[in-house]
């Protein structure tokens, strides 16, 4: 699976969990506007750091999470690169 | 066999609360610097009964910087985490006035800072496994009456009360309790030091005329740690024979 299709797919999988109701996933849809709250964010990215193996925001100073969709996705393909 | 990490949990309290959780049927990991002669019979006697019930996992919990690697072996090595009970801490005394600068630091350190990230890379774990999950945090009485000597102390056993009560208000959507067990004076070596006068003082003041001991502090984690503690969170559960009553 692309870093794409696992940080997509783990989005979707945690929303079903959470039952927070997704729009479809584009890359300009703003993270915060898609139904999924801090909380949710949280267990993406530990998720994700178990399927990659890598966390980009543990690395930063200040955790800031990025704006959109498509903006996440890159810091992971950023990292796992 | 679910695991529970009890840090501290070679000696005094911790050595009584892995022992308990072992004998309750989970696999109880207990964090310290060292072994030591007492930890390792319990060891055996455990693997008499049940087999990989009681293990050691060697880590200073004053190397802050390292928590996340460590918690990542004991993934590794034991599988989804369960519950953590954070129990190791200094129980440094001393006039405020006249306490050295860095044993107030060192306090803290072990004492707040180091569970807080403990719990911080126990709860992602928890997170990735999905099925909830169990925070037990050691504080005191004395994190809400008041004891001379013990301000410094005091103060780390109250920030773990307010850290329990926030943080299970953030986690508990995803099943994971968080609680605070808060017991009375315990004889052990952290409280070796304490003058017989004062200890009698204690006994006295206590509505049971007892002090409880560390088989007691066990019972109440291990309460919190089980399935049927599922609705409890954000709360004190305190074992000190009346002494705060
Ligand atoms: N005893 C009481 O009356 C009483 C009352 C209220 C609350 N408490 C709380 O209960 C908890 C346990 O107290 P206790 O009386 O059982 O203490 P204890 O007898 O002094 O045992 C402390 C445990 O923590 C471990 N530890 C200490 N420093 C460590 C470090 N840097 N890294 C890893 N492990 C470390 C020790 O193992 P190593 O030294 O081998 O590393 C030992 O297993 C503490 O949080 C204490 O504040 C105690």
């Amino acid at each position: 699976m692309t870093v794409r299709a696992t940080v997509e797919a783990t989005i979707v999988a945690v929303a079903g969990e959470h039952a927070k109701a997704l729009p479809p996933l584009t890359d300009d849809l703003p993270l915060l506007d898609s139904g999924l709250d801090s909380l949710c964010l949280a267990v993406i990215v530990a998720r994700l750091e178990d399927g990659l193996g890598v966390d980009p925001f543990s690395t930063s100073e200040e955790a800031v999470l990025p704006v959109t969709v498509g903006e996440f996705v890159k810091l992971y393909e950023d990292a796992a690169h | 066999m679910r695991n529970v990490v009890v840090t501290g949990g070679t000696r005094g309290l911790g050595i009584a609360i892995a022992r308990k959780l072992a004998a309750d049927g989970y696999r109880a990991i207990a964090v310290a610097r060292q072994q030591n002669d007492h930890f390792a019979a319990c060891v055996q006697q455990a693997e008499a009964t049940a087999p990989g019930s009681l293990r050691f996992a060697a880590f200073d919990l004053n190397d802050i910087a390292f928590i996340p690697k460590f918690v990542a072996s004991l993934s590794e090595e034991f599988g989804p985490l369960h519950g953590l009970v954070n129990n190791a801490g200094l129980g440094t005394s001393g006039i405020l006035a006249t306490l050295a600068d860095p044993q107030i630091e060192r306090l803290l350190r072990l004492n707040v800072t180091s569970p807080i990230t403990l719990t911080k890379y126990a709860v992602r774990a928890m997170m990735v496994g999905g099925a909830g999950g169990r925070i037990v945090n050691i504080s005191s009485v004395v994190a809400s009456t008041g004891y001379s000597g013990l301000s410094v102390y005091a103060a780390s056993k109250a920030a773990l009360a307010g850290f329990t009560r926030s943080l299970a208000r953030e986690i508990g959507p995803l099943g994971i309790t968080v609680n605070c067990v808060a017991p009375g004076f315990v004889d052990t070596d952290m409280t070796g030091g304490m003058k017989p006068a004062q200890r009698a003082q204690i006994i006295r003041r206590s509505a049971l005329r007892r002090l409880p001991d560390a088989k007691d502090v066990a019972a109440a984690v291990a309460f919190l740690v089980s399935d049927a503690a599922g609705n409890v969170t954000g709360t004190t559960v305190t074992v000190d024979a009346g002494n705060t009553a």
